[in-house]
């Protein structure tokens, strides 16, 4: 066990009321190459405790830089203070969380070791060969960039109702970018991959070379290629854009706090919101197969971090829970309680959030379409508080006859989240986890992942007039 | 730590790194403090107090560089990241252009430290945020508050080098923020939110009520908005959607390391026409009071006024020191090296402010059959090519003098091409988080595809 467990566990004694206690260290190295130059290295470390108080129903937080005793003691008696000034100024006192069942124990997932022991002289070197790669691979590629980056995190969460819980992971990830270009006219391709574990898994589902190569050749073949017409149409999206779109359009919204807020998805549960196609899911742990980015043994309140069904063919079946709104909606909390850095609160924020697949193969999918676009690779995605999104697409290829056809560029998609699961009528035999490089803002970061099979479905499109 | 400690303990830093084997270093430290008082769900939650040390050292070993940051100041603990970041660099490909600046004349900006704030605690920012839930809660039920906070905050920056820059600032900050929709039965709005940023504490309270009362109006207006049409045609882009949709984009293409790697489409046009005639940028980090002020930047250089597009024409670039040696001839830092301590030097804007147009606000539509009024931008920008596509948030569908507002409206067209189809700008301007000074601006030939 680490040393930071046992100085929690004792500084935690003696405590009144609830406390929940939680060491947090970081420490992140990251590489940039672009045209030929290495833009930066860098390292950052960063580590502290965080103390937690729930007093006469308010919520106190406070944190120190440092793991000695009498620093946790002082923070222990600030968040105190603070716990206090809210409760003196709620409109509604929070209730005493109920008994849950904690975690205990160690949990460190695999990848420490096996990443740690590769130098950093290795993963320059290979951050500058997979740039140079892509420059070379196309006359027409006039600039490219790769950027590696890692982040080994500690933590300990002891609470005053039973948590001791610790684990330590590494989630590394590689982005690589291109520009082409070709009479004036500029086009970029992207590609990035993010796991928690170690240097192999990053590369489980392809080396850096194939995404390397598949950056550039997306950037050359969008040059020339035409936007797209405005308008509603059938589209197929791959396993990153479904992974978007549960992330930002549905997962959000069933975030309990934003529910309690007055999200659409209020007052849903029990209700058909999609098609009976589609069953949605958050998890913890890397359902499926190994690696994927947002993986948690345990939550920040030390929950065990497990897998929460949230549509199940095509009925509402669960919010994302802390214990605070697991006890106000009468469940068990979720293990979806997350906090960037030490010193942020923990907030609900998702996990691993993906659909389950269906039957159809991708081929049985493409030939059933007679007018419509394939989307693959998300450049990025915003929802709203009505369930709307917006996502850019990296590469749209049209559909016509049951036959892919040509790329269109700056293609983006819309539509209102329910209604749009409602449209799925066709849903892919396969599973990729593909969004894990992805970070999610709420007011601070998280580390999150996401994916699915291919789905077929209908939105709006964006283009031009 | 006081100023002096904190610059002392820059200066420690840097003779670490050098005994560590570097050739040049950079420390840079900030320490800060803050309470916040957090709101969740209409009501307060989580009041938190917080404070942190931290620095960044920055060495060099020939012309290799190597960067570490933490948050660990103690003394005893500075040796071991002094010798990391010089292994670091030791690892790292030489770069003639890597380099570190030497001191200019610096002069200080009034208005960035009010000791008012200092003094205040959790019961300020907690009675504060009571009250401002209270505002918004007797204005109108139906808005919910989904997040946001009050802050009270306090930081010193020191910077030393072993090029001779030693600088240091003192600052304060009162910051507040929200963010919800309205919801009326089982009609859902659209997101909006507001803020507020003050150095003083004088004008913060009634500025922030200023702030709620536009986030209660905003998220009012998008309740009952239905389809618009598809066109090709007028769009009015209000202040907010000026500040956060066109100016990183176009901010972005102006720094130069944008324009050294090939993805600026503004390269090499400088002198040239790039807008209308009526848009003039400029950028101004010295701005008494100003939210994004100070003497220096990240590198210790003096921060300055300066016109970035005057007329439609593109005037300059914006360097750090690394960017200007790698431009060559004489071209200087402009003093946009960007970032906190905990990064390295980046580049980047301060205060920006738009040039006022000549026409009222109202009457920027008064020729048009048929337009859309986009407040928000919620799309994607390609920065190296400028091509948008996105939903217009808070958005109004005009016609035949008739306003109504529309949900499911995607904006799509080219950002740098819509600089020079700018049409006109309205007299009236406002600030934009703390840091934008931006009229509304009318554009044409936008196409516009409604669901």
């Amino acid at each position: 066990m680490p040393e930071s467990l046992d100085v929690l566990k004792q500084a935690l004694s003696g405590a009144d009321g609830f406390v929940e206690l939680r060491y947090h260290a970081k420490a992140s190295r990251s590489v940039e190459v672009e045209k030929g130059r290495v833009e930066r290295t860098q390292a950052r470390h960063r580590k502290g405790v965080a103390v937690r108080v729930l007093d006469r129903g308010g919520w106190g937080l406070a944190s120190t830089g440092t793991l000695e005793p009498r620093d946790i003691k002082k923070a222990i008696a600030q968040a105190q203070t603070a716990a206090r000034a809210s409760a003196a100024c709620k409109r509604s006192a929070v209730a005493d969380l109920p008994k849950v069942e904690l975690a205990q124990g160690c949990f460190d997932q695999p990848g420490l070791e096996e990443l740690s022991g590769r130098p950093l002289e290795e993963k320059i070197s290979v951050v500058a060969k997979l740039e140079e790669h892509m420059r070379s691979a196309s006359p027409a590629i006039q600039s490219a960039s790769c950027g590696y980056s890692e982040i080994f995190e500690e933590k300990s969460i002891v609470t005053s109702d039973g948590a001791a819980a610790t684990f330590r992971l590494v989630r590394p990830e590689l982005r690589l970018s291109a520009v082409a270009s070709k009479k004036g006219e500029l086009a970029t391709g992207a590609e990035s991959v993010g796991v928690t574990g170690g240097w192999e898994c990053l590369f489980r589902n392809g080396s850096g070379e194939y995404f390397a190569e598949k950056a550039a050749k997306t950037a050359t073949d969008l040059l020339g290629a035409a936007n797209p017409e405005g308008g509603r149409s059938t589209v197929i999206l791959a396993p990153s854009i479904v992974g978007l779109l549960v992330h930002e359009a549905i997962g959000h919204t069933v975030e309990a706090d934003f529910v309690q807020a007055g999200s659409v998805a209020a007052g849903k549960l029990g209700q058909r919101v999609a098609s009976e196609l589609v069953t949605l899911c958050d998890s913890g742990r890397s359902e499926y197969y190994a690696g994927a980015g947002g993986s948690i043994p345990v939550d920040d309140e030390g929950v065990v971090a497990g897998k929460t069904t949230i549509i199940r063919e095509g009925i509402l079946e669960s919010y994302l829970h802390n214990r605070e709104s697991a006890a106000h909606f009468g469940v068990a909390p979720t293990g979806n309680a997350r906090a960037w850095e030490y010193s942020d609160q923990p907030l609900i924020r998702m996990r691993n959030t993906y659909m389950e697949p269906g039957t159809s193969s991708l081929e049985e999918m493409i030939a059933g379409t007679e007018d419509g676009y394939l989307l693959e690779g998300p450049r990025n995605g915003q929802a709203d508080a009505t369930g709307e999104f917006m996502f850019a697409v990296q590469e749209a290829r049209r559909i016509r006859n049951g036959k892919l056809a040509e790329l269109v560029k700056g293609v983006t998609i819309s539509g209102i989240a329910f209604d749009v699961l409602s449209t799925v009528d066709a849903v892919s035999n396969s599973f990729l986890w593909d969004l894990g490089s992805g970070y999610c803002g709420k007011g601070q970061p998280a580390k999150v992942d996401a994916g699915g099979p291919y789905v077929r479905c209908r939105v709006l499109l964006g283009g031009e007039q | 730590m006081d100023e002096g400690e904190l610059l002392q303990r820059c200066e420690l830093l840097v003779e670490e790194a050098k005994r560590a084997g570097a050739d040049e270093a950079e420390a840079a430290m900030a320490l800060s403090r803050s309470t916040e008082t957090h709101i969740e769900n209409n009501d307060i939650h989580t009041v938190q107090s917080s404070e942190e040390a931290t620095f960044g050292l920055r060495v060099l070993v020939g012309s290799s560089l190597g960067f570490v940051t933490a948050n660990d100041t103690d003394p005893g603990l500075l040796r071991s990241r002094a010798a990391e970041a010089v292994a670091q660099a030791s690892v790292t490909p030489a770069d003639d252009f890597n380099g570190l600046p030497s001191p200019l004349p610096l002069t200080a900006v009034e208005g960035l430290y009010d000791d008012a704030i200092a003094q205040l605690d959790a019961t300020y920012t907690t009675e504060t945020t009571a009250k401002l839930i209270d505002r918004i809660r007797s204005r109108d039920q139906r808005v919910r508050i989904d997040s946001g906070s009050v802050r009270a905050s306090v930081a010193t920056v020191a910077l030393a080098s072993s090029t001779g820059i030693r600088c240091s600032e003192r600052s304060s900050s009162l910051d507040g923020y929200l963010f919800g929709m309205a919801v009326d039965g089982s009609e859902v709005a659209s997101f909006d939110y507001d803020g507020e940023s003050s150095r003083a504490l004088a004008p913060f309270e009634s500025s922030l009520e200023l702030a709620a009362d536009r986030f209660v109006d905003k998220c009012l207006a998008g309740l009952g908005a239905g389809s618009g049409e598809s066109f090709k045609g007028t769009v009015l882009l209000a202040p907010e959607a000026v500040a956060e949709f066109l100016l990183p984009t176009l901010v972005g293409a102006l720094c130069a390391d944008v324009v050294r790697k090939g993805r600026s489409p503004l390269a090499g046009k400088l002198d040239s026409t790039i807008a209308w005639p009526g848009f003039s940028l400029i950028d101004d980090g010295s701005l008494a009071g100003g939210v994004a002020s100070s003497a220096f930047d990240r590198e210790g250089l003096p921060v300055r006024r300066r016109v970035i597009i005057d007329g439609g024409t593109l005037k300059s670039y914006l360097y750090n020191h690394y960017e200007a040696r790698a431009a060559g001839g004489d071209i200087r830092s402009t003093g946009h090296a960007s970032g906190s301590v905990s990064s390295l030097p980046g580049i980047g804007p301060t205060h920006l402010e738009v040039a006022a147009g000549e026409t009222p606000a109202a009457q920027l539509l008064s020729s048009s059959e048929k337009a859309v009024i986009a407040n928000r931008f919620s799309g994607s920008t390609n920065p190296v090519t400028g091509d948008f596509s996105g939903v217009v948030k808070n958005g109004f569908f005009v016609c035949g003098g008739e306003k109504r507002p529309v949900k499911e409206i995607l904006m799509a067209g080219n950002l740098f091409s819509m600089l020079e189809g700018i049409s006109t700008a309205s007299i009236e301007r406002r600030t934009i988080g703390g840091a934008r000074l931006v009229p509304t601006l009318r554009l044409e030939e936008i196409s516009i595809t409604a669901g």
